[in-house]
């Protein structure tokens, strides 16, 4: 008994090993591959498609990338808390998620910006509330470590809105944050308007709504280690490639974002 | 995307949730022996230390060790990380916690052993690997089964935790197909299948207790 059990287990975990490497089969940080750390549950920047493969408008760039370059392209889905760590220990080449400029402008070594965002309120239509100052006392939902909470706790930006909240409350996804929304936990949510409205599709435009009000504008760009330059200068004249042959508006037109690319 | 996809997809998370589970029993229960023996031995120096040992690995978070064995030959030593460690790092971590937590477990079995036994067995002439291999051990075993089938238990569910170092095992998947659905039906397909795993391991576990049940 106790020897089936242990070819048992010896069987499944060598299984287990060969399939795994944790999402990237086998890849490693060598000169060909090119990995991007993203949040995979951020849609329709990075997430999970129809068919179980990872996509979203800044991995189909990336990938247009790689192909320009001949890199293998390797998605690897990081804890949004940790890209820092993550990026810093060199386990990933850069972060590409819809990623805010805005703020962090000295932490990272930054692309040229790509898209135009803007930070907005989503609020459940049968709560009544349609400007800033129905959310006195209210209770808004934002992502951890994400730039809404940062818009929110900057005393320049809007921390004299998020004072008139009742709570400020970090979610880890949006998909608990909206969960929460549906459920009457928290009133109202801070988040980028291109997930918003992917959000809002998906779920239905009767339910909710977007603020009219826009908390900040900023932009979007790929962040990489301060010290990476020269990577981030390939991917610059690259993205330049991408606009100038059509790739990079065929594909923000493709994720509904074509009002909001910024590259010239 | 269709339900088909979706149970592919927990499936494929499925298999690295079972690899952790398995990778992680494998090297920590022989290991929680080497730390149980620590924690008894007459040694004073070996016992406080594993002692310390055994007090920080249950006295703190699960998740932050992991975090702590990822990322520690980074922000000690500087070595670059590469992917190649990340899943290593997560057995590893996994391994270190889970063997403490088996030490204490075979120490209540070992010293619920009579000491008149091994006078018995002196007696008779066994030696003392002799008296621990055929005489306690088997007992031993047959304690501890029921706290030991908790602590697997407990794994199976742990294994949620690789998610913090971006371990995409198939709590993962299910919460990034619910961010792409924005759905909850994921959850509750990976709470079935986390259940229905656990039935496994209760049942394998129930088959030895039957097995060990001679006298």
């Amino acid at each position: 008994m106790k020897k089936k059990l242990c070819t048992l287990l010896s069987a499944l975990s060598l299984g287990a090993l060969m399939l795994s490497g944790c999402g990237n089969q086998g890849a490693g940080n060598d000169a060909d591959t090119f990995v991007v750390g993203f949040d995979a549950e951020y849609p329709p920047y990075g997430y999970m498609d129809d068919n179980g493969e990872y996509t979203g408008f800044d991995l189909e760039l990336a990938q247009a990338v790689c192909d320009l370059e001949g890199w293998t392209l390797v998605k690897q889905p990081i804890v949004w808390d940790s890209k820092d760590n993550e990026l810093n220990s060199g386990s990933i080449d850069c972060i590409w998620s819809g990623f805010t400029i805005d703020g962090r402008e000295d932490d990272y070594a930054w692309s040229v910006p790509y898209v135009d965002n803007s930070q907005v309120i989503v609020v459940a239509v049968k709560s009544g509330i349609t400007d800033f100052s129905g959310l006195e006392g209210k209770v808004v939902g934002v992502q951890a470590a994400s730039a809404a909470l940062a818009v929110l706790e900057d005393e320049e930006q809007q921390k004299a809105l998020a004072d008139t909240f009742q709570n400020l409350q970090e979610f880890a996804d949006y998909n608990t944050a909206f969960a929460e929304l549906e459920a009457g936990s928290v009133d109202a949510i801070a988040m980028d308007i291109g997930v918003a409205q992917y959000q809002l599709e998906s779920r239905g435009n009767d339910n909710f709504m977007i603020l009219d009000e826009h908390l900040n504008s900023e932009q979007y760009g790929i962040g990489f280690a301060l010290d990476n330059t020269e990577l981030r200068d390939t991917v610059n004249a690259d993205l330049q490639k991408l606009k100038e042959d059509g790739t990079f508006d065929e594909l923000a037109e493709k994720y509904g974002l074509s009002d909001m690319v910024c590259l010239e | 995307m269709t339900f088909h996809v979706i149970l592919t997809e927990l499936l494929n998370g499925m298999l690295l949730t079972v690899g952790i589970f398995a990778l992680t029993l494998l090297f920590s229960m022989p290991l929680g022996f080497l730390v149980s023996f620590g924690r008894m031995s007459k040694q004073p120096v070996i016992r406080l230390i594993t002692q310390f040992y055994i007090s920080v690995m249950r006295g703190t978070p699960l998740m932050l060790q992991l975090m702590v064995v990822y990322f520690l030959p980074w922000y000690l030593f500087k070595i670059p990380l590469s992917s190649f460690w990340r899943f290593p790092a997560i057995i590893l971590g996994f391994t270190i916690n889970y063997a403490a937590y088996f030490a204490e477990i075979y120490r209540s079995g070992i010293e619920a052993i009579p000491k008149g036994q091994y006078e018995a067995a002196k007696l008779l002439g066994y030696s003392r690997s002799q008296t621990f291999l055929r005489i306690i051990l088997p007992q031993v075993c047959k304690i501890i089964l029921p706290a030991a089938t908790n602590e697997i238990i407990t794994l199976v569910k742990d294994t949620s935790l690789a998610y913090t170092l971006s371990c995409i095992e198939m709590f993962s998947v299910a919460k990034q197909i619910a961010a792409a659905e924005t759905s909850m039906v994921p959850f509750a397909v990976a709470a079935l299948f986390y259940y229905i795993f656990n039935l496994l391991v209760s049942f394998v576990m129930n088959r030895i207790e039957k097995q060990m049940s001679y006298y």
